[in-house]
């Protein structure tokens, strides 16, 4: 089947005036969608946009508050997944929506009609093997799903839609925790879907270069309306750019200065097991200068969480040194860090930078709780923390109905801003920042980066963790692609380029980690 | 002897009851750490409806429907509401223990009716509680159900996207958890001592709840605990027949107990923990909120 | 949840304006005195005799003042005994345990010292009971600790450990009381021995000191959790351990903390009504009873969320109901346990009012449009 041509066909699946609302907040307003068969229709649009509400509702997870969907002009009502599974629509969802401890096979026979009753995995495992033949790739069927890469757990996803009887497949979000290699894998054997086996692709994403590389029509969502539908080969990235955010945006590097301080940290031959046992972080070593910062690169999983927790003092190191101004800090707790001048921004900012149910005020404290300065006999200085929390909100601009308003009832923007106020106001020399723009709007993470810039210009050495390649080149003197635990070189800023640094995020030309 | 391992394997089927109750309970991702107070509640009604009617028969539905009913209290508390799991759990068994006190207290004493037959000395319990075992496993592994239920208690919104109606599911574990813990305590009271007193338990569905942790959650490694600790408690009422004169009786009636902590810290060591940790539910005890 | 055409919804109230707190906490109280009426029904008395009997015993009774007083200190300690730990996220129900353990402690000094015997004393006796009350206090908290600690290193649940702990000390009681046990007393009674007079805790206007020690505590608890750094570090770690350890908070410790102080407080509760309360002074055959009582305070704690102060008058009023339903059971010959019974209710009406005041229910009309029958058959592949 060849993709669709000029003249407008009937729509296998059309979404018409769907509105969903929160409370407090109207996640989609009025919105229309079209897909036509054997298409690969890309959904472009921020974080928080109503992509993935939308998805939901596609799915039968949600019910829309008000429209309604049609399947091939016939008006449908899903109540829930099983509903849409039984009329050939799978989604393969941003998080991975497996069982990790039972295996593949398991996973997929999961919930099949065919399945009911008593199992007989042996039959099902014929017919997976065979279903996966036709379409022409293979997953092994009898591994449990924790042994898998994110890229392998991705295809089991999509098989296990595919033997549902998918003939639509929503996919939000799938290039999210994969590595270039892996995204060129997924791309290509998306296409090869739609165009020898008449799979219909519904493409959610907010990276561009996907959209622009294999989708036949883009529909963007902005704060929950649509606000372009166009033919791919009919559009410019930067007006796509424009209709997802609102405005132009030019990215550029930050402007730095470049004095650089006296040495600061020293990591020798860091290794550390993550909680499942496994080793996770292996022999990395680097060290950073007062001022500088290293840009950490890497899909998440790769030991990022466990080489910020350990410096951090949450994870204790396998082996491998710690020093601090020429101190050896491997042993020391997370208090005694803090005290010594190591600020830490975790990457979970609701379930572990923060306590939803305290109020912003008992929110600072949470770094404060330890300091002389703020502790009389015993007792927390309860009007200085507010002094200071103040001044947090008013200098970061956070906007919250007031100092005891709960945290929980802040935006993740916003959230964010207070903590990194919070972590900033003591000054850290040493600053861990893991993934500290994700899941905020342009506006905010710019905010974000340009506060970090300006921590760096206070002499702060900044370790900065993150996805996104962007941000770590426009911030980063030193850019150490990770992959599986290992840096695969530390590069200065000026000679690291985006597929270079993208390819050793793969694995590919894994060298020593160098000493500079 | 054999009388002694008959009286054990009878003491043993009241833990397995509940505690392979807790078991699909806990699989299906709902922890109840009430479970003595359906227990009680269970055993209570079997007693008064049987002492009322005197038909056992009468006697163990009362317990069965009153457990699940209140096993449902409990899915609805935690399930629909999201509530603190261990909260509802607590409460039921304050609840059910307060309840139950006064509400037994005109039948304190005897039953009062035939002992139920035995099949060679030995309470026709264990072989049923054989056959429950057996039946849960082949439930939970060798059916599509079973499946669902592990899945539901591993990875909800998993499950839930593979259009899995994880709150029915959760629901019916919670009742059969519920029905089976009302068994448990109507086969305490009707059959293995039956005669009633105020907080007649006296702890053994902690000891069932510690049971399901013990076993993995693997029905088969939960008979042989409930049977091991059918035979540790039996012991420890006549001690005289190992160490006959040593400690006090009350000492004795302690060891069981005792014993528990031990076993506890030692499944709860790193060691254990990475080698049989993948064996615990994952979503156990956390509430699930669909999309 | 659908009928039909209609649909109940339950949705989280957003704002909770803080005189909810205490409505529903009343509400609850009130509610499990209304369906205490049915507990009533089994006797002849009309059914406001029957509540008469009770409040009028309770709080306007010379005796059964006296006996509300001393049962509200004791539920007092018990209530704090869960109370410290509720607020770090553990639940310590092995009160009964360490009220247990702290008699056990506080009747060895004058054992160990055989100063039992009225007629050798070898101590002052103001040192001895000093001594009492600390040694109560550090069973208790040796007990807790005991939970907390295997909690705190090896994530044990202190659910399972507390219970046990319960039972094995219940039965050590036993050992030690009847049948021919270390403590028991010369009459052989199955109760243990009575304490000489000079051991007896001082009165103060007829109420022992205890109760003094008990406001005390009241006050400084709120003012612990309210004001101080480490009163900020147990309510962090309860609310969210993973952030409170984020931020520097070791959670050993904290969690060891806060057993080992619930274990000292249920255990002072102990000695409280074992050793000070006139007319007992001894562990009685039936201290099952009081141990159970101590559940009390569990609910109190769960009412008053968390706030000791807060928890003075409900105990108070637990006190006079509970004393008050004896008297009123012996009084209109109802079964045994209606305090038990109240106590039941009480849990059950708490929890309702919960959920109201974290729920609010709705009834919606399920928008009406042709709905399309899912079709059957299999899907190709």
């Amino acid at each position: 089947m060849s993709p669709p041509d000029l003249a407008p066909t009937e729509p296998i699946l059309a979404a018409r005036g769907i509105t969903k609302r929160f409370p407090g907040v109207l996640a989609l307003d009025h919105v229309d969608l079209e897909i036509q068969a054997g298409e690969i229709h890309a959904v472009l649009g921020q974080n928080g946009a109503g992509k993935t509400t939308l998805m939901n509702i596609l799915f039968g997870l949600l019910q829309p508050d008000e429209g309604a969907l049609y399947l091939r002009e016939q008006r449908i009502r899903f109540r829930s997944p099983h509903d849409a599974l039984a009329r050939g629509i799978g989604m393969v969802h941003q998080t991975r929506r497996l069982v990790s401890a039972h295996t593949v096979l398991e996973n997929i026979a999961l919930g099949h009609p065919r399945t009911r009753g008593f199992l007989n995995l042996r039959s099902t495992r014929l017919e997976v093997e065979a279903l996966g033949n036709r379409y022409g790739f293979t997953v092994p069927l009898g591994a449990r799903v924790w042994q898998l890469s994110e890229g392998e757990r991705q295809w089991v996803e999509i098989l296990k839609a595919l033997y549902r009887g998918a003939e639509i497949l929503i996919l939000d979000e799938p290039t999210a925790a994969l590595t270039p290699p892996e995204v060129k894998t997924l791309l290509a054997g998306l296409q090869t879907l739609v165009r020898d086996h008449g799979v219909t692709v519904l493409l959610v994403t907010h990276k561009l270069p996907i959209v622009m590389a294999v989708s036949h029509r883009v529909t963007v969502l902005r704060s929950g309306r649509v606000v372009a539908r166009l033919r791919t080969a009919d559009a410019a990235e930067e007006s796509l750019v424009q209709h997802m955010i609102g405005r132009d945006i030019a990215f550029r590097t930050m402007n730095r200065s470049a004095e650089m301080g006296r040495p600061l940290l020293q990591v020798e031959q860091l290794s550390a097991f993550n909680d499942k046992g496994l080793l996770a972080l292996r022999g990395v070593s680097f060290s950073l200068r007062e001022g500088e910062v290293l840009g950490v690169a890497g899909v998440t999983g790769n030991g990022q969480e466990e080489l910020a927790q350990v410096l951090a003092g949450l994870r204790p190191a396998a082996s491998g040194r710690v020093r601090l101004d020429g101190r050896d800090v491997t042993r020391l707790s997370p208090l005694q860090r803090w005290r010594m001048g190591v600020g830490y921004i975790p990457a979970e900012r609701i379930e572990v930078a923060s306590i939803a149910t305290f109020s912003l005020v008992e929110n600072t404290a949470l770094n404060y709780h330890f300091d002389p300065a703020f502790i009389r006999r015993g007792l927390l200085d309860n009007a200085g923390l507010e002094q200071l929390t103040q001044r947090i909100v008013t200098t970061y601009n956070v906007k919250a109905p007031s100092q005891y308003a709960r945290a929980q009832h802040l935006s993740g923007g916003n959230l964010q801003k207070l903590i990194l106020g919070r972590v900033l106001s003591r000054n850290p020399r040493l600053l861990i920042a893991h993934l500290p723009t994700q899941g905020l709007d342009v506006e905010a993470a710019a905010f974000v980066r340009a506060t970090l810039v300006e921590a760096t210009a206070e002499g702060a050495a900044v370790l900065l963790i993150s996805e996104d390649l962007d941000e770590i080149l426009s911030l980063s003197d030193w850019v150490a692609p990770i992959y599986e635990g290992r840096f695969g070189a530390i590069i200065p800023r000026a000679e690291a380029g985006a597929e270079t640094v993208g390819a050793m995020m793969a694995g590919v030309g894994m060298k020593e980690a160098g000493v500079r | 002897m054999w009388e002694l391992v008959a009286r054990s394997l009878e003491a043993s089927t009241i833990f397995l009851f509940a505690a392979l109750g807790e078991l699909i309970d806990q699989r299906s991702g709902v922890l109840n750490v009430g479970l003595e107070g359906l227990m009680l509640f269970g055993g209570t009604a079997a007693f008064i409806t049987a002492q009322t009617t005197g038909s056992h028969a009468l006697g163990f539905l009362a317990g069965l429907t009153l457990g699940g009913l209140l096993g449902l209290g409990h899915g609805f508390f935690s399930i629909t509401l999201r509530g603190d799991q261990v909260v509802s759990g607590m409460g039921l068994w304050i609840l059910s223990f307060g309840l139950t006190t006064y509400l037994g207290s005109p039948y304190t004493g005897p039953l009062g009716l035939g002992r139920i037959p035995s099949l060679w000395g030995l309470s026709p319990f264990f072989p049923l509680g054989v056959a429950l075992v057996a039946i849960t496993w082949l439930l939970l592994f060798r059916t599509g159900l079973g499946l669902a239920i592990r899945s539901a208690g591993e990875n909800p919104a998993a499950a839930e996207a593979s259009g899995i109606p994880v709150t029915s599911i959760r629901f019916l574990c919670v009742a059969l958890g519920g029905m089976l813990a009302g068994l448990s305590g109507a086969t305490y009271t009707l059959s293995y001592n039956p005669v009633w007193n105020y907080n007649f338990l006296m702890g053994w569905g902690f000891v069932s709840l510690a049971l399901v942790f013990f076993s993995m959650w693997n029905p088969w490694i939960l008979l042989a605990g409930a049977s091991l600790f059918g035979i540790m408690w039996q012991l420890s009422l006549s001690p005289e027949l190992i160490l006959p004169g040593v400690l006090s009786r009350y000492v004795w009636r302690t060891v069981p107990f005792a014993i528990t902590i031990p076993i506890l810290c030692i499944i709860s060591t790193p060691w254990f923990r990475t080698r049989w940790g993948l064996a615990k539910p994952e979503a156990l005890g956390r509430p699930y909120a669909k999309g | 949840m659908r009928l039909g055409r209609y649909e109940l919804t339950l949705e989280p109230r957003p704002a909770r304006p803080a005189i909810f707190t205490a409505l529903t906490a009343v509400v609850a109280i009130l509610l499990a005195l209304a369906l205490s009426s049915f507990l009533f029904l089994s006797s002849d008395a009309p059914l406001i005799d029957a509540y008469r009997a009770m409040f009028s015993y309770a709080f306007f009774n010379p005796h059964g003042v006296l006996a509300t007083v001393h049962r509200s200190i004791y539920l007092l300690f018990c209530t704090y005994a869960f109370l410290v730990p509720l607020r770090a996220g553990l639940w310590n129900i092995g009160l009964p345990g360490q009220v247990y353990a702290g008699g056990l402690a506080a009747f060895a000094v004058p054992f160990v010292l055989r100063t039992h015997n009225p007629q050798t004393l070898a101590l002052p006796p103001g040192l001895l009971i000093v001594l009492m009350i600390a040694a109560a206090a550090a069973a208790g908290a040796a007990t807790g600790g005991f939970a907390g600690l295997l909690r705190a290193k090896l994530q044990v649940n202190e659910i399972l450990v507390t219970m046990m702990l319960n039972s094995i000390l219940f039965w050590l009681v036993a050992y030690m009381i009847k049948e021919g046990g270390p403590f028991m007393s010369a009459t052989g009674e199955g109760e243990s021995f009575g304490l000489p007079s000079s051991l007896h805790a001082p009165l103060l206007l007829g109420v022992p000191v205890t109760a003094v020690l008990a406001l005390c505590v009241a006050v400084l608890l709120d003012l612990l959790f309210a004001k101080t750094a480490l009163g900020y570090r147990i309510r962090a770690f309860g609310e969210n351990p993973a952030a409170a350890r984020y931020g520097g908070i070791i959670p050993v410790a904290l969690s060891l903390l806060v057993f080992l102080l619930g274990g000292a407080f249920a255990a002072l509760a102990g000695y409280h009504y074992f050793a000070a309360v006139p007319g007992v002074y001894k562990i009685p055959g039936n201290y099952g009873y009081y141990g159970d009582l101590g559940f009390y305070g569990i609910i109190a704690a769960l009412i008053a969320r968390g706030s000791s102060l807060g928890a003075v008058p409900i105990v108070v009023l637990f006190a006079g109901l509970s004393v008050g339903a004896r008297f009123a059971q012996g009084e209109l010959r109802l079964p045994f346990g209606v305090d038990y019974a109240l106590l039941g209710l009480l849990m059950m009406t708490f929890v309702a009012s919960h959920v109201l005041y974290h729920f609010r229910f709705g009834w919606r009309r399920i928008p009406s449009e042709a709905l399309q029958p899912v079709p059957t058959e299999l899907p190709r592949g």
